[in-house]
């Protein structure tokens, strides 16, 4: 016998959970292919395009995101007005500068599919630039996913005891003043 | 630890008269400042590089205050001795990234600069692949106590906007943006990490992709 009845079951089944992934120093495009699969709900069992069955998904601290490579210079986002003259480039760097949720935004819109449920998908991404969220967001928030890329350490956050036990590599000559 | 010797000879020398109190206060600064140097060097982890015991010795009216070199203690052998350079003789070569800041530490100044090969001994592939490491590690700012000084009553009128990277091959302020990215099957790429480090030890399948 279980230990849950069927109707609970059909609730969690088709109820939508909400995910938070914390974007610090992690590359958007990582970040936008798990919010894209959460988004179209692509990882549920049930899932179905036309059923519509795709969750909330919760990104803080893109202010915070990294770029591998020198793509804060290089990479350029341009969009048309429709105008004549109306074509405007500007580059990666710029455009966080401007608004620091939109090179996130960007990347999520990109990777969902081209179809009528994109906008829809659109409106159940929640992007906040630093790591305060509002209370009814964070009442609702289920789960927290983990984070794509592992964040480096510093020199200066490794403790004492780590440095002592990295062995000296080379000894310099006797007579040597560090600078 | 030298700075307390010296201090204890600075005591010590007290008992003399006040003119000579005075030349040996403004000797031992110098001195200080000589044993000092190696402490806040790159080699944080290393206490025994350059300590000095300050020796002094009465012999009738002349006081001689000597520095000799304290002998370092004994550290463990690398596994592979015959090995040209430090990195070929801990076995390192491919296995290490620009994460590695306390390997890549021993190999850098204070202000952030290579040591020269003829210090390290390392061999010529290798110091270029620990260039090229230290420089990324300095653009992903994991090195941020490694940096040149500024100019003495000097503030930045207006900060930088911080932006994290990492795997940054180019120095930031020579790269342009590409406006024409180029027809779909010849696309102007964008170049991450460094080639140089294209034999690293991998874990996984994916394969490595030095253009985006």
């Amino acid at each position: 016998m279980s230990s849950f009845t069927k109707s609970a079951q059909q609730w969690a089944t088709f109820a939508r959970s909400w995910y938070l992934i914390d974007a610090r120093m992690q590359p958007p495009g990582k970040i936008a292919n798990m919010c894209s699969v959460r988004l179209q709900g692509k990882h549920k069992p049930i899932y179905h395009a036309l059923s519509d069955c795709g969750d909330h998904v919760v990104i803080m601290n893109t202010r915070h995101i990294a770029f591998s490579g020198n793509k804060w210079e290089q990479k350029v986002y341009s969009s048309h007005s429709g105008y004549p003259g109306g074509f405007k480039q500007v580059t990666a760097a710029q455009l966080h500068q401007k608004d620091p949720k939109a090179i996130i935004r960007l990347a999520v819109y990109g990777m969902l599919p081209r179809n009528l449920a994109r906008r829809t998908m659109m409106q159940r991404l929640h992007l906040f630039p630093d790591d305060v969220l509002p209370e009814d967001v964070l009442q609702n928030l289920t789960e927290q996913l983990p984070q794509p890329r592992a964040i480096p350490r510093m020199l200066r956050e490794y403790s004492q005891e780590e440095r002592d036990a990295f062995p000296l590599l080379w000894t310099p000559p006797e007579d040597f003043r560090m600078k | 630890m030298a700075a307390r010797y010296v201090f204890r000879s600075v005591w010590t020398s007290l008992s003399l008269s006040n003119v000579q109190r005075l030349a040996f206060n403004s000797n031992s600064s110098i001195l200080q400042n000589i044993i000092r140097t190696p402490l806040i060097s790159a080699f944080g982890n290393i206490q025994s590089r350059g300590i000095r015991q300050v020796v002094e010795k009465t012999d009738g009216k002349t006081t001689t205050i000597e520095g000799t070199i304290v002998a370092a203690p004994e550290r463990p052998l690398p596994p592979n001795p015959e090995g040209d350079c430090p990195i070929c003789q801990w076995n390192l070569n491919h296995k290490y990234n620009y994460t590695d800041v306390l390997l890549l530490s021993q190999f850098i100044r204070s202000d952030g600069g290579m040591l020269p090969r003829r210090v390290t001994g390392l061999c010529a592939t290798e110091h270029r692949k620990v260039t090229i490491c230290v420089q990324m590690a300095h653009r992903a700012g994991l090195l941020p106590d490694h940096k040149p000084p500024l100019p003495e009553g000097h503030t930045p009128k207006r900060p930088k906007p911080q932006l994290n990277r990492y795997l940054t091959r180019w120095s930031i302020d020579s790269v342009k943006p590409i406006w024409k990215r180029g027809l779909k099957w010849c696309k102007v790429r964008m170049s991450v990490g460094h080639p140089a480090l294209r034999d690293n030890v991998r874990f996984g399948k994916k394969p490595l992709s030095l253009k985006h």
